[in-house]
């Protein structure tokens, strides 16, 4: 069988070079992390003192760890439910044929996904600033409130004022994962559909949300995986605070990890690699979801 | 032959360099190479950036042969890559360093980073005689006799503490900003005042990221302590009854809307301060250098010292040995061209100096700041550091215990969670919640980190226990300096 065997020679050489780096830039850094988190490490000294779980233990009874988790499931779970229809409903709209002004409007969308997040935090820091802020001046101004509002100052309010702030800017992101999406979904079907007098609704019901979902699911599962790694926006505009309050698991990492010498790799890694285990999780789950949405959409033959 | 010889020369020659420099004078520098150097020195005193441009020309000037690279990144970044510059060999000359305090020299050598200031660890008597008396100390900054460190920053004066109150502001609400409140009810009243009769906030308090502590340590210092751990009985603090009275005083200013709004940096407060859109605030000698740069001069401000209670002052702000903050690197290969340099720039009259206090950077531990800093709120910042008790020397458990320069119990309990006690504070005070349950959870947490690391270690033959950190049973209280004598002779 010498052409089996030249096949595989090749594929192996096409494939070096990506396993090269995905072993150099994935594998590698995980099983480091799994190493570091067994040890209570610095980042500095030699890697002596190990700790077993310790690291693990420590994060279990760790209320500011637990804090950190809830937020970011909330920060999960509330961005992508707001900015997930939104933006649908947004690229629904800009692919219509009737719309005009297109290319303005998704244009305006997706300036903020060309923002440097810092940018963009400062920005809603100041926008939402209870002292001298845009927001409060125009509220005052209008007797729409007698004091000013304190958005990031309030625990119970910085965490949605941080949802808000990222979905707008993540936000002409989806919307043209939503289009690409919808470009997909073959033009004969609504054609047949107008044949049958259905309405807009009706073919929005009946045939784009049907054919799109194992798009959507991917886009869900890429919109929460990527708001569990909310970082750069909690550091622009609370420092995850007040206090902790919007303390989120990246930030929590960096924090231990990173934020103040002495550093605590090791501790900071045990974290890191648990987050990466729920990480896991709902990719996992996304996966079994995607796999039914794919049936569904052979299922009507497209 | 002929290479044992060279090398026996050069080996020679290196000896007699180092003879040089140890046996020399202030007065005369030691043998540096006449070869090409360059010296690499690193920090994060990114504001110092066109100063240290200015050193080494002057340097160059005067020595051809020596050209300082000073690198100056910023602080987070820095703290990440000193350590990366250690690992990969390619460590500055010299370099700034001063994250554990009074413990940095014995951190700085586990990691085997420092070398000792001169190439054989011995200075000459006149150098030292730059500091005050007792700045060079056994497991501080000297270990076995040899010199690995010096005072940087003077420790009467600098820190924090000082209360920045704007004139206009104060004129607008009909005070008198030279009759400044020195205690919690006169800066209540006086915040009230400020409130009713100007549109200003009384106080710009930073709360973002570890801001708070700006006020925080002036107004704790007033009532026991500006330090997050308790040195007479030995314990972390925050949940002790004056720490709560402390942070019960000030949010109950904040509820009654004395604070600028929003959880601000010190940036930010900075400018409403300047602005006159606040009438106090609260930090440190620094500031008058920062206001100049904010086009806020001291015509515009008075400086005055942090109010106490009704009763008294309670407690003082701390001093202790913990400036060292420039080391010899261990990788350095000019050790003598450092030594030199080093010299150079602790000259209390000379150009560094002189154009390091221009430039109000810092007030130094080698120099006598009074006499070039003439400004008015340098001043009043001397005439307030002068005060008795306002600031007082603080005891070192290093000195008690020698065997602390190798222990980590400390560092572990108080690097759990970097800054928690600022934070559950500003939690507190921002969702008015009684802060004693989160302070008893942070002390009993830090403190149970403490005792058993501490535990482990003299299990396994350090002599370190938890008494190494209390010195009430020495006669200390926090409104007195502690006498030297009182440590444990070795």
């Amino acid at each position: 069988m010498p052409g089996a065997s030249g096949s595989r020679f090749w594929i192996f050489v096409f494939l070096f070079p990506f396993l090269v780096l995905y072993g150099g830039f994935t594998v590698w850094p995980l099983l480091a992390t799994a190493y570091y988190s067994l040890f209570n490490w610095d980042g500095i000294q030699p890697l002596t003192d190990f700790v077993g779980l310790g690291n693990y233990q420590k994060i279990w009874a760790d209320p500011i760890f637990w804090l950190a988790l809830k937020n970011t499931l909330v920060f999960a779970v509330a961005e992508t439910a707001i900015k997930l229809p939104l933006t649908l409903v947004v690229a629904v709209l800009l692919t219509r044929r009737w719309l005009l002004f297109k290319s303005f409007f998704r244009t305006v969308f997706f300036l903020p996904v060309i923002l440097p997040v810092a940018l963009a935090g400062l920005v809603f820091t100041y926008l939402l600033n209870p002292s001298n802020g845009a927001l409060n001046a125009f509220l005052v101004d209008h007797n729409l409130v007698h004091t000013p509002i304190d958005l990031l100052g309030h625990g119970n309010t910085a965490l949605i004022a941080i949802i808000l702030v990222a979905t707008w800017q993540i936000f002409g992101q989806y919307m043209v994962y939503w289009m690409a999406a919808l470009q997909n979904v073959p033009e004969e079907l609504y054609e047949a559909a107008d044949l049958d007098g259905a309405g807009e609704l009706q073919k929005l019901w009946h045939i784009t949300l049907p054919l799109i979902r194992p798009v959507a699911i991917i886009i869900t599962l890429l919109a929460i995986v990527n708001a569990l790694h909310v970082f750069g926006v909690v550091v622009t505009l609370t420092s995850g605070g007040p206090g902790q309050a919007s303390y989120t698991v990246s930030y929590f990492i960096y924090n231990e990890a990173f934020s103040e010498a002495p550093f605590r790799y090791g501790y900071g890694s045990a974290a890191a690699l648990l987050f990466a285990v729920l990480a896991f999780v709902f990719v996992s789950g996304q996966a079994v979801l995607a796999r039914g949405a794919l049936r569904r959409r052979q299922e009507y033959g497209v | 032959m002929g290479r044992l010889t060279k090398r026996a020369a050069m080996i020679a020659a290196v000896l007699g360099l180092v003879g040089c420099s140890g046996g020399g004078t202030a007065g005369t520098p030691p043998a540096a190479s006449a070869a090409p150097v360059t010296l690499k020195l690193m920090d994060f005193s990114t504001e110092q950036t066109a100063f240290h441009k200015q050193v080494s020309d002057e340097y160059t000037r005067l020595y051809p042969n020596v050209t300082i690279q000073w690198v100056s990144i910023a602080q987070a970044q820095y703290e990440q890559t000193l350590p990366l510059a250690f690992q990969s060999k390619q460590a500055p000359d010299i370099f700034y360093w001063q994250k554990e305090g009074s413990n940095s020299m014995n951190w700085l050598m586990s990691n085997s980073w420092i070398g000792t200031v001169s190439p054989d660890g011995k200075v000459p008597s006149d150098w030292t005689k730059r500091w005050p008396a007792g700045s060079f100390q056994n497991g501080i900054n000297m270990k076995n006799g040899k010199v690995y460190g010096f005072p940087w920053q003077d420790t009467q004066y600098w820190g924090p503490g000082y209360m920045y109150l704007n004139k206009a502001v104060f004129a607008q609400a009909g005070l008198d900003p030279n009759q400044a409140p020195t205690t919690w009810s006169q800066l209540a009243d006086t915040c009230a005042t400020i409130k009713s009769k100007t549109k200003a906030y009384c106080m710009a308090v930073p709360m973002k990221g570890t801001d708070w502590q700006r006020a925080w340590y002036a107004m704790a210092a007033g009532n026991m302590t500006d330090l997050l751990f308790d040195y007479k009985n030995g314990t972390f603090d925050l949940s002790d009854p004056r720490m709560l009275d402390t942070f019960n005083y000030l949010k109950g200013l904040y509820n009654k809307g004395y604070f600028a709004p929003g959880v601000q940096d010190k940036s930010f407060s900075r400018q409403q301060f300047a602005a006159g859109q606040a009438g106090i605030y609260m930090d440190g000698p620094w500031m008058v250098s920062v206001w100049d740069q904010l086009g806020f001069h001291s015509d515009g401000y008075v400086v005055a010292a942090h109010p106490n209670p009704d009763s008294g002052a309670a407690g003082a702000l701390s001093s202790t040995n913990s400036t060292n903050d420039y080391w010899v690197s261990s990788q350095t290969q000019h050790a003598a061209d450092a030594w030199k340099l080093i010299q150079w720039i602790t000259n209390p009259t000379g150009f560094f100096v002189r154009n390091f206090l221009k430039n109000q950077f810092a007030t130094l531990a080698f120099a006598d700041s009074k006499k070039v800093l003439t400004d008015p709120a340098w001043q009043q910042i001397f005439k307030i550091g002068d005060t008795k008790g306002f600031r007082v020397s603080y005891p070192d458990p290093l000195l008690k215990c020698p065997a602390l320069s190798t222990s980590s119990a400390y560092t572990d309990a108080s690097a759990l969670h970097p800054n928690w006690e600022l934070q559950v504070m500003v939690d507190a005070i921002t969702s008015n919640k009684d802060l004693k349950p989160a302070a008893q959870t942070v002390v009993s947490t830090r403190q149970q980190v403490l005792a058993s690391e501490l535990q482990k270690e003299a299990a396994s033959g350090l002599n370190v226990s938890l008494s190494c950190y209390s010195f009430g049973t020495n006669g200390w209280d926090f409104t007195k300096s502690f006498n030297p004598a009182s440590y444990p002779k070795s």
